[in-house]
């Protein structure tokens, strides 16, 4: 009896350490909350869609190791007995906690990166408006000065949505659009930085200052650039006033309504005071002059200019109907003081240069090189 | 002889337990299909993380499904591998009907930023519409062209619609909008200082 008391207690006691020591736990718990963090960080971190591999590799070892630990399979161990999936779900631990430090600094990086480029466009956005405008090249570039501020404000969306990838790519587009813009300026408007166009330029407008001496006649010389009209008495200049020229006034005139301001030798053909024209005084040239015409009709000829445009008339030296406005339709627009001026100094037959630039360093050839810079240094 | 019915008895039952003991290859592919249909869903773009655990998922079956592949017949033990691609299979739908509804859900934005967008331009249209037509038509020339832009620019909208890219046309239709009014305002100060259209001179 005595022995199968001892025999019932040394099998209590038995079952007793077996239930203490035996039922250990393969995974702690807290093991399992530290994993589930790491998945959240990385989700905080946008890693699904900013480091899809990195994300894939952490992932399928967590679902894979998870579902061993939901399938209730190697949780329980002996105290003696290590466990594989412990020590699988540790290296994880530290690989995910590798992975979120990495993205977090790769994510800092991008995050500086992206900042700085979509800064430096929107702050070239800014510039090359101005300076577009400066040349009257705004017209001539089109749909690509909308769209590159598309591009731009696209870049600096994604950005803010923390989404770089897709603001790099933006960014990237709009840098292209630039170079575009630049290309096309320099293409429509390089002549102002043609050394040899320049000096032709110069000439015609020393033969103009010239014919002015030797005839001891007036004669006014426009150049576009500058903006810029002088008026010259005996071969001496006697007066320069600022000019407003046509909304595309920078470009050599082709057809009627482009809005250029057109270039080449022309007179004053009529004087026009108080009531005979709407800008307060104006001064007629004769254009279109032969040269024109035989420019026009060749650029019709060769399908450069349409079948149903017209060479355009009508180009004067006015006053100003409205101060306000900054453009004329391919005129030369004065302030009317200044107008008054000229027109008192000016008879019909006076002849009138027009042209593109005077100097090397004229304000278009300066912008267009600036533009270009930019354009490299991307 | 009662030994040896005991013997055949043993061997049939090792024999079906055995015949048991195949992959689910109907369920993984089930799970499969259902993964496939989540992705074309959309669910890597409007679910990514749930979809990344999917994937993981299906990676974690396919290793079950070789383990077992790997042991003697009669140790092969594909239960959890059943359990696995149920999971996986229930998931994906959820998944797929998550996308679907995010994704629906980002249309509609797209959508509305759209309407909002060709809303604005159309202002705008409608102002230059009453710009002059006369030599004071010089102050609103540059404007025009930079509308005929923005028209433009709304078809890349569509063109992002049309891909089932909405954040990228919610961006830009976002963008056409602010630019839309940033030209309205440029219009009604040039219309401030233009005076009343005067008849058209050729230029």
């Amino acid at each position: 009896m005595a022995l199968d008391q001892i025999h019932k207690t040394l099998a209590a006691v038995i079952c007793i350490l077996c239930f203490l020591m035996g039922c250990v736990q393969a995974v702690p718990p807290d093991l399992l909350v530290a994993l589930e963090a790491i998945d959240q960080d990385l989700i905080a971190l946008r890693a699904p869609e900013a480091a899809p591999e990195e994300y894939g590799q952490f992932v399928r070892q967590w679902v894979s190791l998870k579902a061993r630990v939901q399938l209730d399979d190697d949780l329980i161990t002996w105290p003696w007995e290590s466990s594989d999936l412990e020590n699988e779900l540790r290296q994880l631990y530290v690989m995910g906690e590798r992975t979120v430090s990495q993205l977090h600094e790769r994510q800092t990086s991008q995050h500086r990166t992206v900042q700085a480029k979509v800064a430096r466009l929107e702050e070239r956005l800014h510039t090359t408006t101005s300076k577009v405008e400066s040349i009257d090249g705004r017209i001539l570039l089109g749909e690509k000065a909308v769209q590159t501020d598309l591009l731009v404000k696209q870049a600096r969306a994604f950005f803010e949505q923390k989404d770089f990838q897709r603001a790099m790519q933006a960014a990237e587009k709009a840098d292209y659009a630039f170079k575009a813009q630049a290309l096309l300026l320099s293409q429509e408007l390089g002549r102002y930085a043609d050394e040899s166009r320049i000096a032709y330029w110069q000439t015609l407008a020393k033969q103009t200052i010239d014919w002015s001496r030797i005839h001891q006649s007036t004669a006014i010389v426009v150049s576009k650039a500058e903006r810029e009209l002088t008026l010259y008495k005996s071969g001496r200049k006697v007066l320069s006033y600022p000019v407003r020229l046509g909304f595309n006034g920078m470009l050599e005139k082709r057809f009627q309504g482009d809005g250029a301001t057109p270039e080449g030798r022309y007179r004053v053909t009529d004087k026009r005071g108080q009531g005979q024209t709407q800008f307060y005084r104006a001064l007629a040239l004769d254009y279109p002059n032969a040269e024109d015409r035989r420019r026009f009709d060749l650029a019709k000829k060769s399908g450069r200019i349409g079948p149903a445009k017209g060479i355009g008339s009508l180009i004067e030296i006015h006053g100003a109907d409205n101060e306000l406005l900054a453009q004329t339709l391919g005129c030369i627009m004065l302030d009317n003081p200044n107008m008054a001026v000229l027109y008192e100094g000016v008879s019909v037959g006076t002849p009138v240069t027009i042209v593109g630039a005077l100097t090397k360093e004229n304000t278009v050839a300066l912008a267009l090189s600036e533009l270009v810079q930019r354009r490299d240094e991307i | 002889m009662l030994r040896k019915a005991s013997l055949v008895s043993l061997f049939l039952t090792l024999v079906v337990i055995a015949g048991c003991a195949e992959p689910p290859t109907q369920q993984i592919q089930d799970a499969e299909k259902a993964l496939k249909d989540a992705q074309e869903s959309g669910a890597a773009t409007y679910s990514a993380d749930e979809y990344a655990k999917l994937e993981g998922t299906l990676a974690a079956l396919r290793k079950e499904v070789a383990d077992q592949d790997e042991k003697f017949t009669l140790f092969r033990d594909y239960g959890k591998a059943q359990q696995l691609s149920a999971s996986a299979k229930a998931d994906s739908e959820r998944i797929k009907a998550a996308s679907v509804e995010k994704k629906e859900e980002a249309k509609a934005a797209a959508l509305q930023a759209q309407q909002v967008a060709e809303e604005a331009v159309k202002a705008t249209q409608d102002l230059v519409a009453k710009a002059p037509v006369g030599k004071d038509r010089a102050a609103v020339e540059a404007i025009k062209n930079d509308v005929e832009g923005l028209k433009s620019l709304l078809k890349q909208v569509q063109a992002s619609i049309d891909k089932e890219d909405y954040p990228a046309a919610q961006t830009q239709a976002k963008a056409i909008h602010d630019m839309s009014q940033g030209v309205s305002v440029e219009i009604q100060n040039a219309l401030a200082k233009v005076g009343k259209g005067k008849p058209t001179k050729k230029k």
